[in-house]
């Protein structure tokens, strides 16, 4: 599909017949007509939405996934006059953006019907994050950035605070919102710097030759600025304050999104600004990059076992879990970027595994504290066993997916020469082995009879309400991949590798930086 | 001196007192509602500013979103909170403000160093004037098409949820089974979040 735009004006530009090349953003069209759907839908009464509002996300989203399958290794073209880039990154991560969202609306609906929330809008408020996020991961310039970055962070704001009758929720909203404005705002100042050093124009493209030429204090100002939201939005330490209330208190299926959709949009953004626009600073960010991800490790992994409630341990997993995929870009080799491709899509299905099973357990029981899943095995075997393989996948144990994720990861850093990030990882790797595992122990160890009041009370076992067959179906289809996926893993390696040899952007910085390392040998 | 150029200076001597002045009543006055009325005259009059500069788009975005949309809120705002109250005395007042209007100072000053020693390229580019509001139009549908529709979704989004977070619906309940609900996590809180710490001082909040 090509547009041609044709425009008459006094004094304009001779911007006459150029190409906008809509077709690149073909899936997140698809996405915005589930999304208008939604709302449409929504009009004819909560039981009308309630009945067709899934199968509309589940076609907006399938077909999103099936456009971006097409688009994928097709000839590059900057669509848009050059504010999006349909490049095989953008893809991957446009398609990881999506597969969470879907995986997470599976698994909210009996969530959100049981809290007696309207449906409709929340499935219309989580596709539009959706939007925001698979427009960050391919947006070139730094207005479309900005924009598609504050309709993700809209979006999530408001979805934190979802469940508006509890507290927490909406100190979780309130904490977002405050703390996500003011990341806003830095990544405007960090934008408006380096719109001033290209002399006005506002391309990434622009801004990259601007900053070979310039070494002022103002481009370190600015790589700070723009570092410092990048870091926000993946949740890297000392920017993580905001995660664990925020991870408390929102919705569960919005906190699945969050860890998985926007830290994947937050990862592409970071690939697109800092190894697209500050190769010249290389060094520099890949120094600060290394102490983020040492403390995104250490402390996510550190903390993350003093916890008593399962949300929060995995908010501060989720913390660690970044920093190992900060180790991928910290590389900057052809290996660093496909391990860090593949290790989200690997986070993607064991993530939201566990998620699904938690929601599962706190629907049945109204629980989240780890402590409550004492003895869980004897009542509930699914759950037992499905947190338990997603479980054992994040903490990398090795017939997991999770395991391939992080070797991968590890091998990357260790061919680059990054020992103090691999050595880090490791052993942070088995300091959440050991949280990881005592959850599984608290649900399998237990006798009967030291099983908790609240499994003591287990409700008998049913699937029949709307709404518990596709939380069902997430839930096996994600531990089926985790568990299965790790020994089949080869399809995905390839899928990683082709996505980082589809992408100029990223060859051209392996060039760079293997001619720098040639010079230098 | 040409009777332009008088017209400009008297204006913008004019503006510039307005401004100032309002901007000192906003900080100084002890009443927030002719805080908030100064307000919009700062804002009123830096947009009269913009037009000086040739710049009538920004000077009716300034009118439209300042004036119309930010300070009608801080006015609703303070409004909606209409909470008579004696404050507490605050200890070391005069010394807190010796201390923040030494910061101020500090501040102005540095700015008046970057204003005297940077080499300003004067005279500057010529203003578009009226050409101004074309020329951003075109932008609008050219290069910055993506994130121009995309802003719609986004606004769009906030007012749908803004609705929805502010909607009272009182009675709500399950739609499948049609059991009472509350509208909150379905995790429910044994150890309060919120409990857990300490009260909260609360003079904070009545200082804000």
């Amino acid at each position: 599909m090509t547009v041609f735009c044709t425009l008459a004006g006094g004094g304009a530009p001779a911007i006459t017949a150029l190409q906008l090349n809509a077709g690149a953003i073909a899936p997140e069209s698809a996405v915005l007509v589930a999304l208008l759907a939604c709302l449409l839908v929504d009009l004819a009464g909560e039981e009308a939405a309630s009945r067709w509002v899934p199968p509309i996300c589940y076609g907006g989203l399938g077909t999103a996934l099936v456009l971006l399958a097409l688009q994928w290794n097709a000839p590059l073209e900057p669509s848009f006059l050059g504010s999006f880039l349909a490049d095989n990154l953008a893809i991957a991560f446009r398609g990881v953006v999506a597969a969470s969202t879907l995986l997470s609306l599976l698994i909210s609906w009996r969530y959100v019907e049981r809290s007696g929330t309207p449906v409709g809008e929340y499935a219309a408020i989580l596709l539009a994050a959706t939007l925001g996020a698979m427009f960050l991961c391919g947006a070139t310039d730094l207005v479309s950035i900005f924009i598609s970055l504050e309709t993700l962070s809209v979006s999530s704001y408001l979805l934190s605070g979802y469940m508006k009758r509890d507290a927490r929720s909406g100190e979780a909203a309130l904490k977002y919102l405050l703390v996500g404005s003011a990341a806003a705002a830095v990544f405007l100042y960090g934008a408006s710097l380096l719109y001033g050093l290209t002399g006005g124009e506002t391309s990434l493209e622009a801004v990259g030759v601007a900053l070979q030429t310039s070494a002022t204090p103002v481009t370190a100002l600015a790589l700070v600025f723009v570092l410092a939201t990048v870091a926000f939005k993946i949740a890297a330490v000392p920017f993580h304050q905001w995660t664990p209330d925020v991870y408390e208190g929102s919705p569960t299926p919005v906190v699945a999104f969050l860890s998985v959709g926007s830290k994947a949009a937050g990862f592409a953004l970071a690939l697109r600004l800092l190894v697209g626009c500050f190769e010249s600073f290389d060094a520099q960010w890949k120094v600060l990059f290394t102490v983020l991800a040492v403390l995104s490790m250490t402390l996510g992994n550190v903390v993350a076992l003093a916890q008593t409630s399962m949300k929060r341990m995995l908010a501060y997993s989720s913390i660690g879990q970044a920093g190992f995929v900060m180790i991928g870009l910290v590389c900057g080799t052809e290996d660093g970027y496909a391990a860090m491709v593949l290790y989200m899509a690997a986070y993607l299905f064991m993530n939201l595994g566990a998620f699904a099973c938690i929601i599962l357990f706190s629907l049945r029981t109204g629980s989240d504290r780890i402590s409550d899943y004492a003895g869980l095995y004897q009542k509930d075997p699914l759950i037992t066993l499905g947190l338990s393989l997603c479980l054992l996948s994040l903490g990398g144990i090795p017939p997991m997916l999770g395991f391939f994720g992080k070797i991968y990861l590890f091998f990357a850093g260790w061919a680059d020469q990054q020992y103090l990030l691999v050595v880090v990882g490791l052993i942070t790797s088995v300091v959440s082995i050991y949280y990881y595992i005592s959850v599984i122990k608290m649900m399998v160890v237990k006798e009967p009879q030291e099983a908790s009041d609240v499994v003591k009370a287990y409700p008998e076992i049913s699937w029949s309400l709307t709404g518990m067959q596709p939380l069902r179906a997430a839930l096996v289809g994600c531990v089926l991949v985790t568990a299965i996926g790790g020994i089949l893993s080869n399809p995905l390696f390839t899928w990683a590798n082709s996505a980082v040899a589809g992408t100029p952007m990223l060859q051209h910085a392996i060039a760079a930086s293997e001619s720098a390392v040639a010079a230098l040998g | 001196m040409t009777i332009a150029s008088v017209t400009q200076l008297i204006c913008f001597v004019a503006l510039s007192l307005t401004l100032v002045l309002g901007a000192l009543g906003v900080v100084l006055l002890p009443n927030i509602v002719y805080s908030a009325f100064l307000l919009a005259g700062v804002f009123l009059s830096v947009a009269g500013l913009y037009l000086l500069l040739n710049a009538s788009f920004v000077a009716a975005a300034q009118v439209l979103v300042y004036v119309g949309a930010v300070n009608v809120l801080i006015l609703f705002a303070i409004m909606l909170v209409n909470k008579k109250e004696a404050m507490a005395e605050i200890p070391g007042l005069l010394l807190r403000r010796v201390l923040s209007g030494a910061v101020c100072l500090g501040l102005f000053l540095l700015l008046l160093r970057v204003d005297l020693t940077t080499p300003w390229a004067v005279p500057g580019p010529t203003p578009l004037g009226e050409d101004a509001t074309t020329l951003i139009g075109i932008h609008l549908f050219s290069d910055y098409l993506l994130p121009f529709e995309l802003a719609s979704v986004l606004l769009l989004m906030a007012m749908i949820g803004a609705i929805v977070l502010a909607r009272r619906d009182v009675y709500s309940s399950d739609v499948i089974t049609g059991e009472a609900a509350d509208q909150g996590l379905i995790e429910k809180e044994r150890t309060p979040l919120l409990l857990e710490s300490p009260p909260r001082d609360t003079t904070l909040l009545e200082k804000v």
